[in-house]
């Protein structure tokens, strides 16, 4: 089926298998390969993208049903080579251990920067309940949200860049 | 990649219709699809064909009628229910119990419809919609019949919906606006989890509640109590409706004693 959606501010025109689900649609037919696979069941978070404002597991939407969607993935953060305030707070705070979680978590965090300027610890936590750090480095996950959102207290003892 | 099947998206009731008669029961309704393409990857099912009811007009959108009641589109998300000004108002009972769906990244997709029509013992919206005493309207190319929510179910996994049938909508009583409730879900984790046993209750002038979850085949209710029932009474009708097994999540035995606690820490709330 023919399809047209915009991801990251670019249209794209192409014909989509039906059977495919929207994370395969970005990967190997976009060559979007930023956005990963964990589970392919909802669960993990690993998949997250953000689809007309709102976060969305992308392994669990048919590429068709995404038929005229505005898409947001984590290739749409750097701008010109440059790293993102979100992305630079994620790297600052020692936020990336494997990495694998890494794009989910910055796109469901992205999407509450965007509703919520100054979100509380709490806040932050309900909005990466979705999203699996199995190198479990939450607490610096949640540092980073706090330092973009310019809400990080100095911590003794811990050297910043 | 999934399985093959073919997949339609029409954009009126009558079209649907159609489309269903003519599947014979071999197609599957797509909504949220956060159930049904978790099962299609997993290989549990694989439906010939899929019919994405997302696009048609009659399916979407909450509306509240202070004589009606309240009406859930087919194709209404979690998030819309819990962003809803008229649900927060009249119905908060089920803007919590929304809220304790899945993750965020669900509840943006999940629908309020689809959670009933799965049919899982432990549907979250269940308990609460029950409680409430909700009623499901079921479409079809033969015409729309309502049917009470408490008969909705009839097994895990199973409902009275017919193969040639589809949910267009969920009506909340407009008598249980504004409702005394509470409600509690046990889980493991604090965050996106699975019930272990659930308890909503809710309570008017005239009339008192309990939906039960994760505790018998389906989710259940007690029979229409009276607003001024006692504790133990209310214990006690919870206790009847419930039939909990063993399982990976917990024991019957754990899960009968917290039904029978959470009605307690609940009970309070409601006068």
């Amino acid at each position: 089926m023919k399809i047209t959606l915009t991801v990251n501010g670019k249209k794209y025109q192409r014909d989509a298998s039906e059977t495919k689900n929207l994370l395969h649609f970005l990967r190997e037919d976009l060559g979007l390969t930023g956005t990963k696979e964990g589970c392919g069941a909802g669960e993990c978070g690993a998949c997250t993208v953000i689809m007309n404002g709102k976060t969305v597991n992308s392994c669990l939407i048919l590429a068709v049903e995404a038929n005229g969607a505005d898409i947001m993935t984590i290739e749409g953060e750097a701008k010109n080579g440059k790293l993102s305030k979100l992305q630079v707070a994620f790297k600052k705070n020692h936020a990336v251990q494997c990495g694998f979680c890494t794009p989910g978590m910055i796109m469901s965090t992205r999407a509450l920067l965007e509703n919520n300027p100054k979100p509380t610890v709490e806040q932050i936590k309900q909005a990466i309940e979705g999203n699996f750090c199995r190198c479990t480095g939450y607490q610096q996950i949640i540092e980073a949200v706090q330092d973009a959102s310019g809400q990080l207290k100095k911590k003794e003892g811990l050297k910043r860049a | 990649m999934l399985q093959n099947f073919s997949y339609q998206a029409p954009e009126t009731l009558k079209d649907l219709y159609a489309l269903l008669k003519k599947s014979n029961g071999k197609a599957t309704i797509l909504a949220g699809g956060t159930d049904l393409l978790v099962n299609m990857h997993n290989n549990w099912i694989s439906p010939e064909s899929l019919i994405d009811i997302k696009k048609i007009p009659d399916l979407k959108g909450i509306t509240f009628n202070p004589k009606t009641g309240l009406s859930i589109g087919a194709t209404t998300v979690c998030i819309d229910l819990i962003n809803n000004k008229d649900v927060k108002k009249h119905y908060p009972l089920l803007a919590e119990a929304a809220h304790n769906i899945g993750s965020p990244q669900l509840r943006n997709r999940a629908t309020i419809a689809g959670n009933l029509c799965t049919a899982s013992p432990c549907a979250d919206m269940g308990c609460s919609l029950l409680a409430l005493g909700a009623s499901v309207e079921l479409g079809s190319a033969d015409g729309v019949r309502v049917i009470p929510l408490k008969d909705f179910f009839t097994g895990p996994k199973k409902t009275q919906i017919k193969k040639h049938e589809v949910l267009l909508r969920i009506v909340v009583p407009a008598e249980m606006a504004g409702a005394k409730f509470g409600m509690r879900k046990l889980k493991r984790i604090k965050g996106h989890d699975i019930a272990v046993a659930s308890v909503a209750m809710a309570r008017t002038a005239k009339v008192m509640r309990i939906g039960v979850g994760s505790a018998a085949p389906t989710p259940v209710v007690t029979a229409d109590l009276a607003a001024s029932t006692t504790l133990e009474k209310a214990v006690a009708a919870a206790e009847k409706v419930i039939c909990p097994i063993d399982d990976v999540r917990a024991g019957a035995e754990y899960r009968r004693f917290m039904v029978k606690e959470f009605v307690g820490q609940i009970y309070p709330e409601l006068f």
